[in-house]
Formats: structure tokens, sequence, C-alpha cells
């Protein structure tokens, strides 16, 4: 499978810099995936949950408040406000996922956002 | 003898200075590391930002002919009202670092007095605000603490309010300035313009390759956002930068004080053996002559 670069820029640094297979946005009209070669495109980011498929096979989950992304055939940036990640290697888990609750619920999304994106990080957090 | 006490008096006081002036270059120092580090992380979220924006108004020209038909990017060629935003410490005992931004704002000043056009303040740090009050200026802002904390959520609010009376027509045009880091040993004086966005800073000669599908499909909702989020960060970039140039410049105050001390010192003391070995030549004088006048 062709990859494709991955970079997440926030406010406190990257914090996601690498070559993965694919990557599911929240887009603010809605979630999307993106592989690579895709069109060019610059979308806002909503409230949610980014999944990336890494060139390893594993899954990490990063739990965003908002943003914007840009998509370009090979390389594909996101710059978002606040950001936490969540993968099955990390040492504190659960901390990890309340910290991301936590953001997600600081933000001035609809109430029903909030809570698909919660309970998104929720079931990420169970399939680790 | 009444003059030796004094020297020793004074060589203590100015070594107690020396001790003072020393630590609070070494606290200057740990202090600028961490707002290094801080600005550095910052600067590459500023520079995908400013990437992004070139990338949306590029698009724009090139749909529309006529230039960008944006309100944060119409260009005024003669402003009536000017919003100038000024930076400087809440402390002072940093050499000329707030006296350099309060010399480049009276500059200001002049200058867009002299065509005529009416200029408000907005006051970030109280050395800024002090010196505007004394001179009995008035300000339309006045902030303190954000300058010594750079606080992300703060700095947007301050600037929103600012955007928003530009986009009512209070303003025509917002300029920043600020005193920045270079490294350790300079500071230099930034001046950005806020808004309307400067097109002339953003390289937009470049036609792009492929067109550039937008998300929501409507332009302006996009760069509205875009152009919010820029000039936040734009506040809070400038924020940390004068932080750190607060502290590179305090460090070297600081560093010259010491060092002065010292010099100091090393005087007063050779004055102090002098005013030693004088009383001593003039005690043995005495008991010599007045051995002499016994005989």
């Amino acid at each position: 499978m062709e990859l494709m670069k991955l970079e997440i820029v926030t406010p406190d640094g990257v914090i996601f810099d690498a070559e993965v297979k694919q990557v599911t946005l929240p887009g603010s009209e809605g979630e999307f995936g993106v592989l690579a070669n895709h069109a060019t495109l610059v979308s806002l980011l909503d409230t949610g949950v980014i999944v990336i498929d890494k060139a390893d096979g594993k899954e990490i989950a990063v739990a965003i408040n908002s943003g914007y992304v840009k998509v370009e055939e090979e390389k594909t940036t996101c710059i978002v406000d606040g950001a936490v990640s969540l993968s099955a290697e990390d040492s504190d888990l659960s901390a990890a996922l309340e910290a991301a609750k936590t953001l997600l619920k600081s933000t001035e999304a609809s109430n029903t956002a909030i809570a698909t994106a919660v309970s998104k990080v929720e079931q990420i957090g169970k399939s680790f | 003898m009444a003059n030796l006490k004094e020297i020793k008096r004074k060589i203590g006081s100015v070594k107690n200075t020396q001790k003072t002036t020393n630590a609070m270059k070494l606290v200057s120092s740990a202090k600028l590391k961490r707002t290094e580090e801080l600005a550095k992380r910052s600067r590459v979220y500023a520079a995908k930002l400013t990437e992004l924006i070139e990338e949306i108004a590029q698009k724009m020209k090139q749909s529309n002919a006529d230039g960008i038909d944006n309100i944060y990017f119409k260009d005024i060629e003669n402003p009536q009202k000017v919003d100038i935003i000024f930076i400087t410490a809440d402390k002072g005992l940093c050499g000329g670092f707030n006296s350099q931004t309060l010399k480049r704002t009276n500059q200001l000043i002049a200058e867009y007095k002299e065509k005529g056009v009416k200029v408000r303040l907005r006051a970030v740090g109280r050395k800024g605000i002090d010196f505007f009050k004394f001179n009995g200026i008035e300000l339309n802002n006045e902030i303190i603490g954000l300058s010594a904390s750079p606080d992300f959520k703060k700095a947007s609010e301050f600037i929103s309010e600012v955007a928003a009376s530009y986009v009512n027509g209070d303003t025509d045009k917002i300029i920043l300035v600020h005193n920045g880091y270079v490294n350790m040993i300079t500071q230099e004086i930034r001046e950005d313009q806020l808004l309307p966005v400067d097109t002339s800073k953003l390289k937009l000669d470049h036609q792009s390759t492929s067109e550039l599908e937008v998300e929501p499909d409507d332009d302006d909702t996009l760069l509205d956002a875009l152009v919010k989020r820029y000039i936040e960060y734009t506040m809070y970039y400038s924020l940390i930068d004068s932080l750190a140039a607060e502290h590179s410049a305090r460090m070297q105050a600081m560093d010259a004080a010491t060092n002065n001390a010292k010099d100091m010192v090393k005087e007063l003391q050779v004055k102090y053996n002098k005013a030693r070995q004088e009383s001593i030549t003039t005690e043995l004088i005495e008991i010599i002559s007045g051995m002499e006048s016994m005989k």
C-alpha cells in the first residue's frame, strides 16, 4: 500500500510526523478519510478524533478541538489548536483518555458533536 | 578613621548589590531558555498557518480578477484611523528594552499625526502604560500581566476585541509594535501590520499547480476563520517573542551591572587600603614624634 506523509502541528509543537497508510479526519462537513494521492483539499476540522493507520499497521487516535487540514498528493498537514494522542503503546492510557475527554468537552462545539467524539474516544480506548 | 569606616560600609553595600544583580541575571537566563523553547515550538505552527493563508488567498486571487474580496484583505491607501498595539515588559531593570519600544511607538504616533490620522493606543505591559499615563496620553486598553506570562486564551480575547472594532469600521488599520528576540545579545524592534493582512508579505506570485478544493465550500468562511486564527496567533507569538527579548535584555543589563559592581568594589578596595596605610603612617609619626619630644 502506498504511503503518504502526515504531520500534525499544534501551538505546542509538532506532535506527529511520519509516513502513514491512511488518516480519517473530522471535517466540518463530515468525517472523511484520506489515502495517498488524494486531490488537494483544504478543510476546517471540527471537534473530534483523527484516526491514523500507521505504516506498521498500528492505529493511533488523536483527539482534537478544532483546526485545519491541508491535503496534498504526498503530504497531509493538520494544524490544530489542541490535541491529545492515544495509542496502544501509551504507558498510561487511562490518563491520556481522561485528558482527551477533557479537551473534547472544553470546546464550544454542539453537545451532540462532543458526545459523539467522546464515545468514539472511549471506543478506541477499549480497542487498544 | 571615620573615612575608613565609610569606605568599608560602601564596599559591603556594593557587594550586596552585586549579589542581587548576579542572581537576577541567573534567573533571567533560566527563564530565557524556557521562553526560547516555547518560541521555537510555536514557530512551526505559525509557519504552517501562514502557508495555509497564502494558499487560500492565492486561490481567491486567481478566481477573482480585482484582487481578494474580503474585509480582512482590503487595501486602504489612506487610513483615517489607526490602532497601535505595543508590548512592553511589566518590570524594568532590563536596559533600553522598554524605552526602545516606546520610542518607536512615539515615532509612529508622530508620523500618523502629521498625516492627520487618528491614532488609538492599546498598551500591553505596565511600563508602557506608566509612560503614557505620566505624559498624559490616553490609552484605549491597559493590559497588565499578559506580557510577563503569555497566555493564548487571554491574548486571543484581547485581539478579538481589537479585530471586532476593525470589522465595525472603528479603525482602518491595526499595527503591532514589540521588541523582538534575535539572539542572546540582540533585540530588534518589530512592527507588524495585523489588519488588513499585509498581502505584500504573503507570497502570492506563484501559480498553484492544481485546483484546490475547499471545504466548507465557501472561501470566505474558511478565510475568515483562518485570518482570525492568524492574528490571534501573531499576537500570542509576539508576546512570547517580546518576553524572550525582555529576558535577554535583562540578562545583558544585569551582567553589565554585575561587572560594574565588581569594578567598583576593586576601586573602593584600593581606596580603603590607601586610607588604612595613611592612618597607620599618621599614627606612627605621632608615636615617633611623641618619643622624640620625651628625650
